[in-house]
């Protein structure tokens, strides 16, 4: 059990990064903000 | 059972008779384009010394107090009432009605206060009130209908509880509930039209305020909407913080077990609603702000980028004792369940994130520093606490402060239940990633803001946003499977100390003081207008007051009011009092 459990963790972390990530992305887009757009000197 | 029946009745019927009033339909121009009246300062009337503006500005906070308290109340007893007949379990449905006492002995203060609020403007501002009417004519004659109607269904909701109690004639009764929260949402939408309106006029010419356009469009103005849903929220929060303050009042007076049992989940529930409105409240806030900024930048830099802005420090200091004194509660809370001295290890990290968050919010950006201050400074801005004074920061310590505080909550119903499916291991662990990459992500957003430009960086608020309300959705969802058919563990309500009461009381002050001082702000942005850019307000007190005296006026509304409170209190413990001897 303590392999599925750390197994579960990892798979996990992939899976909330890659939904947090899509997310922004497509939060900022909406607004008119794509990301890879805004490296402008601050 | 058909009251609900003639009272739609009765409303359909009234559409039917004056459709113009109701729908704002078909409404002609008005005939004479008379522009806004521009009343001298001879043309205010003087009455004594009397300060006219301290008058209006005092019973106006106090009729909000008091209509926010009344108007959120049966919002969530006909909430708990819900909960009553799905769980089949009288004691949600005894709290409901006790929620509607509190509220029926603050009823009548708040349409005294409401009248004498009408009084103070027709006394000392005449010319403003003549256009407001000219706007919004028949409007305000719904309002004084629905008023009536509002006290008709409050006073059928909370009197007929016992006769239609049990089978069909429950829906009956949540029915007229439902009436009456129809009827007091509608009565604060229209309230806040004519607010609003004040702020960001609209359907009047933007030059002379002549009235061109509908009651729909004056009333649709650009701030109309984030001010409902700020005001939604928030008297669902002030709602459940006073009648926490209620049930740790009564917990406090009670000696018998039973009753003090009752008293401490009454408070428990309360602090639950008040955190449930409290949680998106920060956000609601933050589009209000951002559309005060669409519609005039001016006025949006009046608020947070001139003397105004050192309100939004002490506001920070009230949301901090706000989050503190909740998860005191909730953490006290942990010692109801014998479970629950296994997750008190966690506390101190959860607070170390709540002060750190809190200490984050409350850096100012400027500091109001003398030349050698400045001198010896290196500047207005302290080299290592100064980037924690813009909004980056700020909008990352409230949202972890908001995504820790849904872990104190999440901490106490675990304590009471034992999962029993064969993935709970795993499951944790899908919920420890969540938080680990959330607050990564909410973090991230932050730094972000830093690197970008203002438009990114304001936009980078938005993602965290959502990213905080994710943990919280995703973990309930997670937890709704994980926990099924789980062991429960008793509670032991009543098993609290008397100290962590205190923290229920701290909730309403803090609320109160709050929304006094937060009032004075957005009143402020009009600066010397009484309709920002259309009727200019030449009365001898156009100015905006210092903050000092403003918080001694704010302080002042905020004791009369708790003052009133207590008394409501009492008033609620005194009916349900019987002499000795007497069955």
């Amino acid at each position: 059990m303590p392999v599925t459990k750390w197994l579960v963790f990892i798979v996990a972390l992939l899976v909330w990064a890659a939904y947090f990530y899509y997310m922004d992305q497509w939060i900022m887009a909406t607004q008119g903000l794509p990301v890879g757009a805004d490296m402008m000197p601050v | 059972m058909r009251i609900p029946v003639l009272l739609s009745l009765a409303i359909a019927a009234f559409a039917l008779l004056a459709p113009d009033l109701v729908l704002a339909a078909g409404e002609e121009m008005a005939t004479v384009l008379e522009g806004a009246p521009q009343p001298s300062r001879l043309d205010y009337p003087m009455i004594g010394g009397v300060s006219a503006r301290t008058v209006a500005w005092s019973m106006a906070q106090m009729h909000l107090f008091l209509a926010a308290f009344v108007l959120a109340v049966p919002l969530f007893a006909i909430a708990t009432e819900l909960m009553g007949v799905i769980t089949r379990d009288d004691r949600y449905d005894n709290m409901a009605r006790e929620f509607m006492k509190i509220t029926m002995a603050a009823y009548s203060l708040t349409a005294l206060v409401g009248g004498g609020l009408l009084l103070s403007l027709l006394v000392f501002y005449p010319h403003l009130m003549g256009y407001m009417v000219k706007v919004f004519r028949g409007q305000m004659l719904i309002y004084a209908a629905l008023f009536g109607l509002e006290s008709i269904t409050l006073y059928v909701y909370f009197y007929s509880w016992d006769a239609l109690r049990r089978g069909n004639r429950k829906y009956y009764h949540m029915s007229i509930g439902l009436m009456l929260n129809t009827v007091g949402l509608t009565l604060m939408f229209i309230a806040n039209a004519w607010v609003s309106f004040m702020m960001s006029p609209a359907g009047v010419d933007a030059t002379t305020g002549a009235v061109t356009g509908t009651i729909w469009e004056a009333t649709r103005n650009p701030l109309w909407n984030p001010l409902n849903l700020h005001r939604f929220l928030a008297n669902i929060a002030y709602g459940g913080a006073i009648v926490g303050g209620y049930a740790a009042y009564m917990f406090l007076a009670e000696k018998d077990p039973a009753k003090k049992a009752h008293y401490d989940w009454m408070g428990y529930t309360s602090n639950f609603i008040a955190i449930l409105g409290f949680i998106p409240l920060p956000f609601a806030g933050y589009w209000l702000m951002a559309e005060i900024y669409a519609y005039s930048q001016q006025m949006g830099i009046t608020a947070m980028g001139g003397i105004l802005a050192w309100l939004f420090i002490i506001q920070a200091v009230l949301i901090g004792t706000i989050m503190l004194a909740a998860n005191y509660y909730l953490w006290s809370g942990l010692m109801r369940t014998d479970r629950g001295a296994q997750y008190a290890k966690y506390v101190k990290y959860i607070a170390v994130v709540i002060v750190g968050g809190f200490l984050v919010w409350v850096t100012p950006h400027t500091l109001i520093l003398t030349a050698d201050e400045i001198q010896r400074l290196g500047g207005t801005h302290h080299k290592i606490l100064g980037p924690l004074g813009i909004m980056p920061a700020k909008n990352t310590a409230v949202n972890l402060m908001l995504v820790f505080t849904f872990m104190s909550f999440q901490l106490f119903y675990r304590s009471s239940r034992v999962p029993v499916v064969k993935w709970a291991k795993a499951g944790n662990m899908a919920v420890i990633a969540l938080y680990a990459v959330g607050i990564a992500n909410i973090v991230g957003a932050g730094i972000y803001g830093y690197i970008t430009p203002t438009v990114y960086k304001v936009g980078a608020s938005v993602p965290q946003v959502v990213s905080t309300l994710s943990i919280i959705i995703f973990a309930v969802i997670i937890d709704v499977f994980m926990l099924r058919g789980a062991r429960s563990e008793k509670v032991h309500w009543g098993r609290m100390t008397e100290r962590s009461q205190y923290a229920l009381f701290v909730l309403p002050v803090a609320f109160t003081w709050l929304m006094g001082l937060m009032g004075y702000i957005r009143s402020s942005l009009r600066t010397n207008w009484h309709v920002y850019t259309i009727m200019k307000d030449n009365s001898p007190e156009a100015y905006i007051p210092s903050i000092g005296e403003a918080g001694n006026v704010i302080t002042a509304i905020t004791l009369g009011f708790m003052a009133i409170m207590v008394f409501v209190f009492w008033l609620s413990r005194l009916g349900a009092t019987k002499q000795k001897g007497t069955s």
